[in-house]
């Protein structure tokens, strides 16, 4: 039986007196595998506030090193990381936060290739990509394996959340069907993925915990400059190539370099 | 009979044509970015759907840019 050290008490005193929460939902975050897929400027937050919540396993994949471009969003990493692969930095920061974590780090690009061995015994997984195609590679490995899948993008001034759940809700590609790839950088400011990754963070603990309304059938639109959240009501696309009624199971094991596009 | 509308698009009050679909209005804004996605009075619109959604008077229509950054 798992249970709460005295230290762990201590630490998590602020949320521990919460009563949606309380050692017994504490005790559920300490049994929970979180992938965050990707350690830029979302998964820089979130990273830190699932540590910090006393996720007790998590699981962050990067392919990238950090260039002095990431850091004015990228808040794991820093000047002296510069050239250093992201999940190691990542790793630094996190295990300082909270030593109690089990953190286990893959420096590999998230592909159809290595997906699988990423999500295996995850109990959710937190979207820090910054690309369609990585995100489509989730959303299939999500589905194929049952795993509650929380998007997060920023453009600009402006991001989205949804929480989409195989089998109950729409997925990713019921939304994003098409892509026509991308070539320019993105401008982002900071402050932008880290209001996206905190709502994708807090739907994390959430959904862990089964408390609350989740963003599911919902997608959550943030506008920064006029400071509005709005929520649009989505059901299932029928005609989705991964989840619809159509649904080519054979996308998912190996997706084609087409399918992905 | 009235041959035009006003409707809201993108926070702004429009006079488009009198029952349009949603096929019609992209084309009306010119908005032929495939990768938009369409919401009509809050709720989600799929790409199927455009020709067979008619759009009323005093209806909210907005044209979003999937966010992909990181």
């Amino acid at each position: 039986m798992t249970i709460l050290s005295s230290e762990e008490a201590v630490r998590y005193s602020r949320q521990l007196i919460l009563p949606e929460i309380g050692p017994q939902g504490q005790i559920k975050l300490k049994q929970a595998r979180v992938l965050i897929a990707g350690m830029g400027g979302l998964g820089s937050v979130s990273a830190y506030y699932m540590a910090a919540a006393g996720i007790g396993s998590l699981r962050i994949a990067d392919g990238d090193c950090v260039e002095a471009g990431n850091l004015n969003r990228q808040i794991l990493h820093g000047t002296g990381d510069i050239g250093k692969p992201k999940t190691l930095s990542a790793l630094e920061k996190l295990r300082n936060l909270n030593p109690d974590c089990d953190i286990e780090s893959i420096q590999k690009l998230i592909s159809a290739e290595t997906i699988l061995d990423m999500v295996a015994d995850c109990t959710v997984i937190l979207d820090g990509t910054d690309n369609l195609k990585t995100r489509k590679v989730l959303n299939r490995a999500s589905i194929l394996k049952g795993i509650p899948f929380i998007y997060g993008g920023v453009d600009g001034f402006t991001g989205m959340v949804s929480t989409f759940i195989p089998g109950r809700t729409p997925c990713l590609e019921c939304l994003f069907s098409r892509d026509k790839g991308q070539n320019e950088p993105i401008g982002i400011i900071g402050p932008v993925p880290g209001v996206i990754a905190s709502i994708q963070s807090l739907e994390a603990i959430k959904l862990i915990l089964g408390i609350g309304g989740l963003l599911t059938n919902n997608l959550l639109v943030f506008n920064g400059m006029d400071m509005t959240f709005r929520k649009i009501e989505m059901e299932k696309n029928p005609d989705c190539p991964v989840c619809g009624l159509n649904a080519d199971i054979g996308l998912f094991i190996q997706p084609s370099k087409e399918a992905l596009r | 009979m009235n041959n035009t509308m006003e409707i809201t698009v993108n926070g702004h009050k429009e006079t488009v044509p009198g029952s349009s679909t949603l096929s019609a209005l992209i084309h009306h804004f010119k908005e032929y970015d495939g990768d938009l996605i369409v919401e009509h009075n809050g709720r989600f619109i799929y790409p199927q759907k455009y020709a067979d959604v008619t759009v009323r008077e005093g209806d909210t229509i907005e044209f979003i840019n999937p966010n992909i950054g990181g």
